[in-house]
């Protein structure tokens, strides 16, 4: 018997000897290229400033993702998963100075929904998206929709704030090139966070005013400042979701009045002001709305808005069109149809392409026959031919237009379920 | 549509009446050492509304909804009137009501606000809206309305944060929509 029975062992042994000998020739066999098929690994991100040119960041809140789309061809190209999933809807990653890694603000909960939260900013290889390292912070960030300004990045990539309501208002300032938390410091009555030169950042107060945080020097300590009030919080607010060009911050109030913030001295300057909307626009009733409503192209000097026609207190109201405004004159000089996220998400889900007759008749009775539910959020490519990312929170769609033109030039199908924030690569 | 009382008068008439009702309770210490936090330094600042979402209130603050036909008067409808100032999911389709919430959920004590106007009776009403927290998103009735909200800088009129603060858990399930007391009488 036992003789047997090392046999049938022996027996066992033998044959796992060879199928663990196979497996282990099929893998090898199977990391290089065969036949033209690469298989076995995983990519890495093209570093070729080309190929990346119309490249963007997209939020997911119930994926808990921040997907790296390419809006050439139209595909995801990459993800980040982010936070646990559940709880939050602040996912925004912000690029290192030389492009090297992805930095983003997290929370986790040991429990999923519940449990010990553990707050870090986390690391990123920005070429295979792979962990690199983690900065434990204060677990205090502040979780809103979608999360426009919840975290910064100073101008000279050193210093990352992170947004907190615990409910109290505070900022957390990391170094992420040692990865040490610095500070957190509390700024009751603000919120938000800008950044606003190297080793400065502004948010924006209850008073209409801002509070402004920088560090004196290089072994300076941070310190935290208020400005006059700029703009009126009760009467006409401003919308947190502003667009940057060069050292100029930009926000649209709800009646669509323009408050420039110049960052480039050693005080912020305010204004003038002046209105996104004639006359005949307001009679129109035209007003900004979205949960990302605000672009620029630095290198055209336009101003992008999304746009819908609506009463007082719109101003998170899906848009219809995006109006685009000569910066230098103030003049609006192109309005662009944002086309239908609900027929974009169904052709999609349909596989109704563009190539034969009967889907471009599908297609083109989807758009005109759907009720449209506008869309929620823009952002422009920075590079010298523009692409406007539109986006829809639900249904979830993407399309992207020349952003000069104005043409419809694709969309992207399946980007997600419920989409938040985009961001530049 | 704006309350007929300054916004002011409105905080302060609204945090006394919170005030009142959260001196007696003692097992909210979590909650009132965040609320502590936030008063620091405040100064002129609107005081913080803090909710004692479980209290009743008085039985004439809150207008009889059974008296408003259709979707005005409806909790499981959008435009139902306390939803003015609403962004999420309604709890009264995850399971709860306009006021309590779902089974497996904990209602945040602490919350953002809106002055919504009864159509029933054409006056102006201080509204609270708690979050409920402990599950993930509840998916059903997805409400988005905005009458006198406000960004974030101004973070008690603010719809669009996360207001599960002193739960368990930091996972808002939906919102309810509890009535205060009449706006006017501030």
């Amino acid at each position: 018997m036992r003789a047997s029975r090392s046999r049938v062992r022996f027996g066992e042994l033998w044959q796992a000897g060879i199928g663990w000998g196979l497996v282990l020739a099929a893998l090898a066999t199977a990391s290089p290229a065969r036949a033209g098929e690469e298989v076995g690994h995983s990519l890495t991100l093209s570093t070729e400033a080309t190929a990346r040119q119309h490249w963007f960041w997209l939020s997911d809140i119930l994926l808990h993702r921040a997907g790296l789309f390419d809006a050439d061809h139209g595909q995801l190209i990459g993800s980040i998963a982010s936070g646990s999933v559940g709880v939050g809807f602040a996912i925004y990653p912000h690029r290192s100075l030389d492009g090297s890694q992805i930095v983003i603000p997290e929370s986790y909960f040991s429990r999923g929904v519940r449990g010990e939260r553990t707050d870090v900013v986390t690391i990123y290889d920005a070429h295979t998206l792979s962990f690199v390292a983690e900065i434990p912070i204060p677990p205090k960030r502040a979780e809103y929709m979608p999360g426009v300004a919840s975290s910064a990045l100073s101008d000279d990539g050193r210093t990352l704030a992170v947004f907190n309501v615990a409910p109290a208002q505070s900022l957390t300032l990391v170094n992420i090139i040692d990865r040490v938390f610095i500070a957190e410091l509390e700024t009751p009555g603000c919120s938000l966070v800008y950044p606003a030169g190297p080793e400065r950042f502004f948010m924006l107060c209850g008073n209409g005013g801002a509070m402004v945080i920088s560090r004196s020097g290089e072994e300076g300590a941070w310190a935290a400042r208020r400005t006059a009030p700029f703009f009126d919080p009760e009467g006409d607010p401003i919308s947190e979701k502003g667009a940057r060009v060069g050292e100029t911050w930009l926000f649209a109030s709800f009646a669509g009045q323009v408050y420039p913030v110049d960052v480039s001295g050693r005080e912020l300057r305010f204004g003038p002001t002046w209105s996104l909307f004639d006359d005949a626009a307001r009679a129109e009733n035209w007003r900004i709305g979205g949960q990302q409503l605000l672009a620029a192209h630095a290198k055209s000097n336009r101003l992008y808005a999304l746009v819908h026609q609506g009463g007082e207190d719109t101003h998170k109201d899906a848009g219809s069109e995006v109006w685009v405004w000569d910066l230098a004159t103030q003049e609006r000089i192109a309005r662009i149809p944002t086309g239908n996220p609900l027929a974009s998400f169904i052709r999609g889900q349909a596989h109704i392409g563009a190539d034969s007759v009967s889907d471009r008749a599908a297609s083109w009775a989807l758009e005109t026959l759907l009720p449209n539910p506008g869309s929620t959020g823009i952002m422009v490519t920075p590079d010298d031919e523009p692409r406007l990312i539109v986006v829809s929170l639900m249904p979830p769609a993407v399309i992207v237009h020349d952003a000069r033109s104005g043409e419809r030039i694709a969309e992207i199908t399946e980007p997600g379920i419920a989409l938040g924030l985009l961001a530049r690569p | 549509m704006m309350p007929t009382a300054p916004k002011n008068a409105l905080l302060d008439w609204w945090t006394e009446r919170l005030a009142r009702r959260l001196a007696g309770r003692t097992s909210r210490r979590s909650a009132l050492a965040r609320l502590g936090g936030l008063l620091v330094g405040t100064g002129a600042l609107p005081l913080l509304p803090v909710a004692r979402g479980h209290a009743t209130p008085e039985a004439d603050d809150v207008p009889d909804d059974s008296m408003i036909d259709g979707p005005a008067g409806d909790p499981t409808d959008c435009n139902y009137w306390r939803n003015c100032a609403i962004d999420g999911f309604l709890c009264a389709c995850c399971g709860g009501t306009q006021s309590t919430c779902p089974p497996g959920t904990e209602m945040s004590l602490i919350t953002w606000i809106g002055t919504c106007r009864n159509p029933g009776d054409g006056r102006d009403y201080v509204v609270s809206y708690n979050d409920c927290c402990g599950s993930t998103l509840c998916m059903s009735c997805q409400c988005r309305r905005t009458e006198r909200e406000k960004p974030p800088y101004v973070l008690f009129q603010n719809n669009d944060l996360l207001w599960c603060f002193g739960t368990k858990s930091r996972a808002v399930h939906c919102s309810v929509s509890i009535v205060l007391g009449r706006a006017d009488e501030a």
